[in-house]
């Protein structure tokens, strides 16, 4: 790969972003604004006392335990925004083929020394690696905000806290916890991602009700011609939370480097190939 | 293969049943050589169960 190559591609991911701004940053911002409005909404209450006492345990509770072990408490705090986050994706993955298709943007992008292959790329790595990275900035601004906070109702309450800056230190390393977490759950859903693929290229409209339908067919297919439920089975074996939520960096060779990971890369991909031979066929 | 990759890019749907028959028959084949493949839904109703006779049954196939 060379330069040009990678600026073509690096300008391909500005390219979606810009275009989906309001989705991957849009929507994270809105939650994360939800989020503080109703922390101040509930400590501007007359009856907050149960705040700072809520704030003190918490602080006992933290209380000598170390960084990496504290972390997954806050993990809990970014799970609104992972599970926002896979709503996004699968908007995005869903209408960004078929976008190109329906505004013709398609034959502009075709004309430019851009393949469908480098386009198809661009949009999996957006939401495997790009879009997390926006969700986990929102999230430290979030994190940044929400710890300002603590230290102001900590001086207006007049609490002392010990563990306050073990606290800020767990909560960076819980963005960086959330953010592999989210790539690491977009390689394991790769299946999925190539699924919603093939139908933004292939349908001419509605692609989520193709994407939902065929799936559904399939295995109903399955079911009443061979009285067998691989498919089912496939999908239920790749639904698990905790096959690929990370609480721990040690868990990471272990779930990154196995059969059902290498597996469902590679029937990912088939699906991804596809939806880049798709995009041969233009309405 | 020429004539085989003409064939499968013919037209959108041929593409597409294509690659949904790979899929597809990739996971059958992985589900029967690692034993995934087990019943997940079970369509028969647990509250509705038909005791029939045997006698009757025997009665009925010597007819």
């Amino acid at each position: 790969m060379n330069s040009f190559q990678i600026n073509v591609f690096y300008t391909l991911l500005k390219r979606e972003m810009w275009e989906h701004r309001l989705l991957f940053v849009g929507a994270p911002l809105v939650l994360a604004l939800l989020i503080l409005v109703a922390i101040l909404w509930i400590a501007l209450q007359p009856g907050a006392g149960f705040l700072a006492d809520a704030l003190r345990q918490a602080d006992l509770a933290f209380e000598g335990l170390p960084v990496l072990q504290l972390a997954p408490f806050l993990f809990w705090a970014g799970l609104p925004f992972i599970i926002l986050l896979y709503v996004c994706c699968i908007i995005y993955l869903l209408s960004t083929l078929y976008q190109d298709r329906k505004d013709s943007s398609i034959f502009f992008w075709q004309s430019m020394p851009v393949s469908n292959c480098t386009t198809v790329m661009s949009k999996v790595v957006t939401v495997c690696a790009v879009a997390p990275l926006a969700t986990v900035f929102v999230l430290f601004i979030l994190f940044c905000l929400a710890a300002m906070l603590i230290a102001v109702f900590g001086v207006a309450w007049d609490l002392e806290y010990v563990s306050y800056w073990r606290a800020v230190a767990a909560s960076l390393v819980t963005l960086m916890l959330i953010y592999l977490s989210a790539v690491m759950s977009s390689l394991w859903l790769l299946p999925t991602i190539g699924w919603f693929l093939l139908f933004s290229a292939f349908a001419r409209s509605v692609p989520l009700l193709w994407a939902i339908g065929a799936a559904v067919l399939i295995g109903f297919l399955e079911d009443m011609i061979f009285s067998t439920q691989y498919l089912g089975n496939w999908v239920q074996s790749r639904s698990n939370f905790n096959q690929y939520i990370l609480f721990e960096f040690q868990e990471i060779p272990a779930k990154v480097f196995n059969y059902d990971m290498m597996i469902g890369i590679a029937l990912g991909s088939l699906l991804i190939a596809g939806a880049t031979y798709m995009r041969r066929f233009i309405d | 293969m020429e004539t085989l990759k003409r064939l499968v890019l013919r037209n959108r749907y041929t593409l597409l049943l294509t690659v949904i028959l790979a899929y597809v028959g990739v996971i059958v084949i992985e589900g029967t050589l690692t034993g995934r493949e087990a019943r997940v839904f079970d369509l028969e109703n647990p509250y509705f169960d038909i005791n029939i006779d045997q006698e009757y049954l025997r009665s009925r196939a010597n007819r």
